[in-house]
């Protein structure tokens, strides 16, 4: 059922369907709160928060966009807040600082440091369009609309991050074919 | 080995850049999943929000029919007085003076009956206190301030002219 049908459920008091949205929406949500807080329970709390506050928008929601479009700027206003409040990371350098970590098993995965290394000189909006449009699947119209950015401007970081991913040394043999 | 050039007037496709795409993914991918305390929590909350919603929306339903009555009621109240306004209104113009009974009413004999007339009587009952019984225009066997006003009626009358 699609994301609309399931809402003009919702929006009559089907409890089933906002619940069916929730699952399949909750891992997106989750990665997404985790990317920006750099912490799983600062996470889960972002998860329930943004649920609530979808909650509190039936009935009488209207999608005008996709859903992702809709929740991202939720998942991050609230993130920020959550961030704030405890004091936590100021940027999402911070994930990226862990990602570089070695892992729980005290084995560094090389490409996965490199990567992470390498996304942290990318200025803050490059990086946040290129996970965007990598890691959330988002369309360049979706993300546009997400972050209230004029689609040519999406397109220009977007480019601007992979020629710099293309001509770092860590990164370039993703470029290769 | 070439390199990959980006085409940027068209959306760029994630699949044209797998191994990143995918590194990417495995980067950013959570360690853990949902607990399921998580899960009933929100499980809770939507069933909850949902129950307050239709206890809302029956409350909503009830008052929405109470008004519904008071307001029909109130409707039924003012087209019933409106209706009895209505009467009396057409009573007062079957009041008002026929054409033949205030011709008597051209106090100044100038021919036609006009606010003049009425201010003639009304000085006339103003100075003498009395005047002609011929003058008594509503016919209640007293010439006073009610004559006058007949006089003024017929006077601002729109089929006057006929006089």
């Amino acid at each position: 059922m699609e994301d609309r049908e399931l809402i003009q459920l919702a929006n009559t008091g089907d409890p089933d369907a906002f619940e069916a949205l929730y699952y399949r929406y909750r891992d997106w949500i989750y990665r997404l709160a985790w990317r920006f807080t750099g912490n799983q329970q600062d996470a889960l709390d972002v998860l329930q928060e943004t649920f609530v506050y979808l909650l509190g928008k039936f009935p009488g929601f209207e999608l005008t966009a996709s859903m992702t479009t809709f929740l991202y700027p939720a998942v991050k206003h609230i993130s920020t807040a959550i961030r704030a409040k405890r004091g936590r990371f100021t940027s999402d350098n911070g994930v990226l600082d862990e990602l570089t970590a070695p892992t729980l098993e005290g084995q560094t995965d090389r490409n996965r440091s490199e990567l992470a290394t390498a996304l942290t000189i990318l200025p803050g909006e490059q990086r946040e369009i290129l996970l965007m449009r990598f890691v959330d699947d988002m369309s360049l119209q979706e993300i546009a609309a997400a972050l209230n950015t004029p689609i040519g401007t999406v397109k220009s970081r977007l480019h601007r991050a992979l020629h710099t991913l293309r001509y770092d040394r860590r990164t370039r043999d993703y470029f290769l074919e | 080995m070439t390199e990959r050039m980006e085409q940027f007037d068209e959306d760029l496709d994630p699949g044209e850049y797998s191994k990143l795409s995918a590194d990417l993914r495995a980067l950013f991918k959570t360690l853990r999943s949902v607990p399921p305390e998580v899960d009933r929590a929100v499980y809770d909350r939507i069933h909850r929000h949902f129950a307050g919603v239709k206890s809302s929306q029956g409350k909503y339903r009830r008052f929405r029919w109470a008004a519904l009555w008071k307001v029909a009621a109130a409707a039924a109240v003012v087209i019933f007085a409106f209706s009895l306004d209505l009467t009396k209104r057409s009573e007062r113009v079957t009041q008002r003076p026929a054409l033949a009974e205030i011709q008597a009413a051209d106090i100044d004999l100038n021919g036609r009956v006009d606010i003049l007339d009425a201010f003639t009587l009304a000085r006339q009952i103003e100075k003498t206190g009395h005047v002609e019984s011929r003058w008594d225009m509503n016919g209640d066997g007293l010439v006073d301030r009610r004559d006058v006003d007949t006089v003024a009626l017929a006077a601002v009358r729109l089929d006057k002219g006929v006089l």
